[in-house]
């Protein structure tokens, strides 16, 4: 198993090519060489991007004879997916607290 | 919008100014800034741009295990406009456990009077998260099916 963090995943997530093999993986396994051919980049260039996204263990890939298929690994995903509710949550939390309290100090003439 | 950005938009019943006051006056952001269950022994504000926020919450008793826990988070101010926009660079953590539990993030508030309501627009990027810091959601666990719901949610977020 493969070390992530949601620093890696984030960072990984940022880039939209990036997110666009990760749209791809996730509706079917792909090999290295079909998700290559659907970019305007090099095949080296693609590489890099699955290895990130392989680092951040958005994806996994496996040997199938003389090709690697990718398929999308979706717990990292789900962590930093989770991450962001919990973050937006707090916030939302806060947001509503402050509404309260505007209205109270309203109520109260302020101040 | 990127993946790791949350925004937010609200229109508060009271001017701008009010709103600004309850974001940047430490005797009133005192009183709202935390949820149920937290006090806020420490709050600084040095409003000026390179200014500092310094804003702690401690955990209670009904907060069981985590009573007595605190959670800083210091800002560096980098844009203000008063009544108008605030920017700061934020940097949280759990007391003891800096290292694994740090989150940097951008926030920047607008605010805009129309009408004696003021629409407030918070945008906050994650710029980094601790190894750790995850551990806030443990528990909230997704069925299979719905990690695909959400990544489709999530990836078809494009600008």
């Amino acid at each position: 198993m493969v070390e992530y963090t949601l620093d890696t995943t984030f960072n990984a997530l940022a880039d939209p090519t990036r997110r666009d093999i990760l749209r791809r993986v996730a509706a079917a396994e792909l090999s290295v060489g079909r998700i290559a051919k659907k970019y305007d980049l090099t095949f080296a260039a693609v590489s890099k991007h699955l290895k990130v996204l392989e680092k951040a263990s958005l994806i996994v890939k496996r040997r199938k004879g003389k090709e690697q298929l990718v398929s999308l690994a979706p717990q990292a995903f789900a962590d930093a997916s989770a991450y962001l509710d919990w973050y937006r949550q707090f916030w939302e939390q806060r947001l509503n607290a402050l509404n309260i309290y505007l209205e109270t100090s309203n109520k109260n003439g302020g101040e | 919008m990127t993946p790791k950005e949350v925004e937010f938009e609200r229109i508060y019943d009271a001017p701008a100014e009010k709103v600004w006051q309850a974001w940047t006056d430490p005797s009133q952001l005192k009183q709202w800034w935390g949820p149920d269950n937290v006090t806020i022994p420490e709050c600084e504000v040095d409003l000026r741009v390179g200014g500092r926020i310094y804003i702690v919450m401690e955990a209670t008793e009904a907060m069981g295990e985590y009573a007595g826990t605190r959670w800083p988070m210091e800002a560096k101010i980098t844009e203000l406009e008063p009544n108008k926009k605030l920017v700061y660079e934020a940097k949280a953590w759990t007391e003891g456990d800096e290292d694994g539990t740090t989150i940097e993030t951008v926030q920047e508030l607008a605010f805009a009077e129309e009408n004696a309501k003021t629409k407030m627009n918070l945008k906050a990027t994650l710029n980094k998260v601790g190894s750790k810091a995850g551990m806030a959601v443990e528990g909230m666990k997704y069925g299979f099916s719905q990690q695909f719901d959400k990544l489709e949610k999530y990836l078809g977020r494009e600008a």
